[in-house]
């Protein structure tokens, strides 16, 4: 294919991206020589990683495409570099290369020799690291070993995306050159977004029925609301959450449904946009409209679709059903995290007549003395936003019976349920010496909840968690 | 003594006899222990595949959902997808039932679907490099079992030259080319437990590959979907879409496994109601585990027929053959056989009592006959607290009491007359007509051979006097029939209760319901008994507490504490019994470790060790200079045994120190 038809199916397939096509497409030819290493960078969904693929497919150029993503290791990416470029060769020449020569590529050192020695009297090979700075070990120097490997293998041409410019501190060299993709504006994400409009009708209405609704007609209906759903969006929601062409097009596809659906049932017309916007604002308003979530269909739909707004997410702090006791064991080792130690004599220390010493008013003592010694005047943050300490293992079956009203057998069941609690991470074993060592002495243990699952955990066996907490909350 | 790393101890050989000698009468304890066996085998597969039944039925319905998520996912994959099709499948805090569900759940799958399926737990996967290597051997080794003379074929760039390394997903990807499976789904069982980084990591690494592998998640979660989703950061989240299944809380089917178990009307051997109440507590205040439950009632089993000689009359058409004598004297010192033969003496019936004692053949007719009526009334009893349950479950009384809680409350003969019994015969006779039909139907179901009421003739009945009525028919026992006057009479306000007169067809419709709640009231009243107070009741319900607690809910903590605070209940020698009568009192004689113990227990939470030596040695040593490096080797080795039970540790705090980490009792 010519250059300049590549260029133009590139940018029909891309809108708003003409300059970096165009770059691409004069750096990257088959006759004039191209940079030893080029750094590609933008934020992410800018179009680096498509336009690559599809320009270096429709060039025809030797090259091949890894996505560091996917190496786990320096040395799986080594091996990756090594084995994709034989496939490559392999493809674009319709010769099968004796391999044996390649079959390990332990470090830096191996893979400039077998690269040298693949690339030998070949012409210009492309070898394209999609995000590099993605690795997942080693990036440092290996970036900056990368990057010269050009200067080893004159026929070696390398590009190297990521998200932010390489600096010359990491890459070392000088000669490398630079493409930016910068973020697309408001203009480019409503030209690109609004090439695809998704469908009004998900079924389409029958011909019989509206004879002059034809299949011309609503793609121009849909494209139209389209266009003007999107302006919606972007201005109303784009202000608060990621601009950058995925999120906008996810969030668009999530409202969609829900925004159309007035139209869908027949209440407004297909062209009635300003009542249909003023009819679904509050589609606009809800935070679920922009939260990522995995369960998408069921639970958000119905408060999209019936426009409940703020709803108390009731589910969120309704704990699971757990057994009695671990109930407690849970409450006893959120006090234990939340209480400093000292105050336990005050707060869980059964008197003759069994009353339990609950907090009575919020307790301006506890706020002064933890005032007067660290010099400041008032603890600001209340303890519960603050993390929380670790305790061990004694303190938490303490608390426990002092929490409990009857007396409790010293079951190897309640070890159980420590346990248990662990692998669920509700508890976590602090860190320091031997917290991998369930058997260690004096092990410590931390809380992984925070306030509202403790307090609804407290409520579901009748218990105020707040009334026992230093320096409380209502 | 430098040079050698380790000693042989031997005890010095005393030629004094042991204590303690065995028995050596030639009464075998466990006579017949083979049969008993063969019988424990047939009863226990029977409830077994009661369980087993109950289990699969119970997450049938939340299993066909993930499957036919998964094959949603699988015919989608034609479109691109943007996200790893996702399940969260919130199992509950029944952390062991996690594996045998994900276990099913796996059949389930491959066998429905054209799927791979792969489980991985925490435990397996402590970094992103195992994970993959597990996940990898998992779903290739599959085909490798089934074409056995494949296993050499070269690899993706020929046998020679460069290979995959053991964590690349190429190798999924070059096995996925080979069987075309329509999903790769990948279950994480305890997906809490492992680490966020891991999590977030795989979820990325996944999604990259997500063009040529299709994957499939399934998250096991044991607390909230919600905190999960909270927990994972949100470059993932926007990488996974899926929906959450709830898994059958184990409460639910604890139930189920109970009704079907214990309450069956078939079993032939039923677990006690004090049992009952220590397996069902447990399920709520400590674990819930449906495993723990099937365990408990196992060895409950195991345990009836291992110690009691007399469980063999349960075997299925015993003989008088088989039988050694030892059998028929093992009944005769049953509590139940005395009851049962003293009420035969008081109603002067010597004579049989003479033939029951004397000869083995009588006693064994009789226990024939009795086991069969045992069970039969047993079966009675059972039934009826089912009747009793779908009553109260028919006219939707509330409290609502389970099935289980009604049987363990019926095995221990409290429910005849009993509260619970009198309010839904009460609601009973105040039926209106609208109701009793449902009831009616509901009953329905319950009928079987235990339940002799004719259902079928007050059916019959309500039909007809139905058919000319279309407002519900009410009895005279209906508080809607009475109507209350307010008189006022100097001054004071009189209530009177005023029957309002009943139609022909009310009084029709009472009748009915009389007869009905007084057939009902004899059925219970009848069924109802005491099983205690059945002869052979030892033979057809074990209730015995002691091996099952201490199988199943050990104190190892108390033991050791108690052992070392009052070693005498342990050792039961003279001399450790305490000084001058007082047993808390410490002495000489007490093991070394007990003594430090127990001024470990008196002490505050640092203990300086020069303080706790001298105190040692006022009370185990004895004043002589020269035996006092033994002394010491004995401080020395009891404080390092407390180290070793990690009961102290040394402080950092203050030197010389070691501080106290375990209270007693806690
Ligand atoms: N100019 C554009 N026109 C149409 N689609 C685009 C454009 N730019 C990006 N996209 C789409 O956005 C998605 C993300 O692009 P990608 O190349 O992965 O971005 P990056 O590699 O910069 O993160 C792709 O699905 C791509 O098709
Ligand atoms: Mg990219």
């Amino acid at each position: 294919m010519m250059p300049d038809e590549i260029i133009a199916q590139l940018n029909a397939e891309f809108q708003c991206r003409e300059q970096q096509v165009h770059h691409l497409a004069a750096l990257y030819t088959t006759h004039f020589p191209s940079p030893l290493s080029l750094n590609i960078h933008g934020l992410t969904a800018t179009g680096k990683s498509s336009i690559l693929r599809s320009y270096f497919h429709l060039s025809r150029l030797p090259h091949t495409i890894i996505n560091v993503r996917e190496c786990i290791t320096a040395r799986h990416l080594l091996e990756r570099i090594v084995a994709a470029s034989l496939d490559a060769l392999d493809d674009f020449n319709d010769e099968k290369i004796d391999r044996r020569p390649y079959a390990r590529t332990e470090n830096l050192s191996a893979l400039c020799v077998n690269m040298g020695k693949l690339l030998d009297g070949r012409e210009k090979f492309i070898l394209v690291l999609d995000a590099v700075d993605k690795l997942r070990e080693g990036a440092g120097t290996l970036i900056a070993a990368l990057g010269r490997l050009g200067e080893m293998i004159p026929t070696l041409s390398l590009i190297l995306t990521t998200t932010l410019p390489l600096t010359p501190s990491t890459l070392h060299c000088a000669s490398t050159s630079f493409l930016h993709f910068p973020s697309y504006t408001r203009a480019d994400l409503l030209t690109i977004l609004s090439a695809s409009p998704p469908k009004i009708f998900t079924a389409t209405p029958s011909l019989e029925l509206f004879p002059d609704y034809t299949p011309d007609l609503a793609a121009e209906e849909d494209a139209w609301l389209w266009g003007r759903f999107l302006q919606a969006v972007y201005d109303s929601l784009s202000k608060h959450t990621g601009r950058d062409l995925l999120s906008l097009r996810n969030c668009a596809m999530r409202l969609w449904r829900p925004f159309v659906e007035p139209v869908v049932s027949g209440q407004f017309g297909t062209r009635d946009f300003s009542r249909l916007i003023v009819n679904r604002r509050h589609l606009f308003q809800l935070e679920e409209s922009v939260l990522d979530r995995i369960i998408n269909s069921t639970t958000s739909d119905a408060a999209l679709t019936t426009g409940v707004l703020a709803t108390p997410k009731p589910s969120k702090t309704t704990p699971h059903n757990l057994p009695y006791y671990t109930t407690y064991i849970l409450l006893a080792a959120y006090l234990a995290s939340y209480n400093p130690s000292r105050t336990d004599v005050t707060y869980f220390m059964k008197h003759t007549d069994k009353r339990k010493n609950k907090r009575r008013a919020p307790s301006a003592a506890s706020f002064s003395v933890t005032g007067k010694r660290t010099g400041t005047k008032h603890r600001k943050i209340s303890r519960h936003l603050l993390t929380p300490s670790p305790f061990t293992l004694d303190r938490l079956l303490a608390i426990f019976r002092a929490l409990l009203d009857g007396t409790v057998p010293q079951v190897a069941d309640l070890y159980t349920q420590i346990a248990t609690l662990t692998s669920m991470r509700l508890l976590v074993r602090a860190g320091g010496a031997g917290s991998n060592d369930a058997l260690e002495r004096g092990g410590r243990w931390r809380v992984n909840f925070g306030w509202e699952y403790a307090r609804a955990l407290g409520r579901s066996v009748n218990l105020e968690v707040g009334e026992y907490l230093v320096g409380g909350v209502d | 003594m430098e040079h050698q790393r380790c000693y042989i101890y031997e005890p010095p050989e005393t030629e004094e006899r042991a204590p303690k000698r065995q028995r050596t009468g030639k009464f075998n304890p466990q006579a017949q222990l083979s049969e008993r066996l063969q019988t424990y085998r047939d009863i226990w597969a029977q409830q077994e595949e009661r369980i087993q039944d109950t289990l699969e039925g119970a997450d049938s319905a939340t299993q066909d959902k993930i499957v036919n998520f998964i094959s949603a996912s699988a015919s989608s994959s034609g479109e691109t997808q943007f996200a790893i099709p996702t399940a969260l499948i919130v199992a509950g805090p029944s952390i062991a039932s996690h594996g045998p569900f994900f276990e099913r759940l796996g059949r389930s799958i491959t066998d429905d679907t054209n799927s791979v399926y792969v489980v991985l737990t925490s435990g397996e996967c402590p970094n992103l490099k195992t994970l993959l290597k597990n996940l990898i051997k998992k779903v290739t080794s599959r085909v490798e079992d089934e074409d056995e003379d494949d296993v050499d074929r070269p690899s993706v760039s020929s046998r020679y030259g460069p290979k995959l390394l053991n964590y690349d997903l190429g190798h999924v990807q070059e096995w996925q080319k080979k069987t075309c499976a329509a999903s790769i789904v990948v279950a994480l069982q305890d997906s809490e437990a492992f680490d966020l980084g891991l999590l977030v990591d795989m979820v990325d690494l996944f999604h990259s590959w997500l063009d040529r592998l299709p994957f499939v998640l399934l998250f096991g979660i044991a607390t909230s979907a919600e905190s999960f989703e909270e927990r994972l950061a949100g470059n993932s989240l926007r990488y996974l879409e899926g929906e959450k299944f709830d898994v059958t809380q184990s409460d639910e089917i604890i139930e189920k496994l109970f009704t079907a178990t214990v309450a069956n009307t078939d079993a032939r051997l039923r677990i006690g109601p004090n049992l009952c109440h220590r397996m069902l507590d447990r399920q709520k205040d400590h674990v819930q585990n449906t495993q723990d439950f099937c365990d408990g009632l196992k060895y409950a089993y195991m345990s009836h027929f291992y110690a009691s000689v007399p469980s063999v009359f349960l075997k299925d058409g015993i003989a008088f053959e088989d039988l050694a004598a030892d059998a028929f004297e093992a009944v005769r010192n049953l509590p139940s056989f005395r009851r049962w033969v003293e009420e035969k003496l008081e109603d002067g019936q010597a004579q049989d009592v003479r033939q029951l004692l004397d000869s083995n053949e009588s006693l064994f007719d009789q226990i024939t006959q009795h086991i069969k009526s045992g069970q039969q009334a047993l079966s009675n009893l059972s039934h009826s607290t089912h009747v009793l349950a779908g009553i109260r479950e028919a006219l939707r009384m509330s409290p609502s009491v389970r099935l289980s809680s009604i049987w363990t409350r019926a095995a221990s003969g409290e429910l005849n007359g009993s509260p619970l019994v009198r309010e839904t015969m009460l609601s009973i006779k105040k039926i209106p007509s609208d109701k009793l039909v449902q009831l009616l139907a509901a009953m329905n179901e319950l009928e079987s051979d235990y339940f002799s009421i004719d259902l079928v003739s007050s059916q019959q009945r309500l039909d007809s006097l139905l058919k000319d009525t279309d407002a519900p028919l009410r009895t005279q026992h209906d508080v809607r029939n009475d109507s209350l006057r307010t008189t006022v009479v100097a001054q004071k306000v009189l209530l009177s209760k005023h029957k309002a007169a009943l139609s022909e067809q009310d009084k029709a419709y009472s009748d009915l319901v009389t007869r009905f709640h007084d057939e009902l009231d004899a059925y219970f009243t009848s069924s109802l008994i005491d099983p205690r107070t059945l002869f052979l009741s030892e033979i057809l319900m074990y209730d015995l507490k002691s091996p099952h607690t201490e199988v199943f809910q050990p104190k190892p903590r108390f033991a050791v504490e108690r052992a070392l605070a009052s070693p005498h209940d342990y050792l039961g020698c003279d001399c450790c019994t305490g000084v001058d009568g007082n047993p808390a009192a410490l002495s000489a004689t007490q093991p070394a470790t007990a003594i430090v113990y127990q001024m470990y227990l008196e002490s505050g939470t640092l203990i300086n060790v020069s303080d706790l030596w001298s105190a040692f040695n006022a009370i185990a040593g004895d004043g002589v200079e020269e035996n006092e490096p033994k002394t010491m080797a004995l401080f020395q080795r009891a404080l390092a045994e407390l180290k070793y039970l990690g009961l102290v540790k040394p402080s950092r705090k203050k030197p010389d120190h070691i501080s106290k980490i375990m209270w007693k009792g806690l």
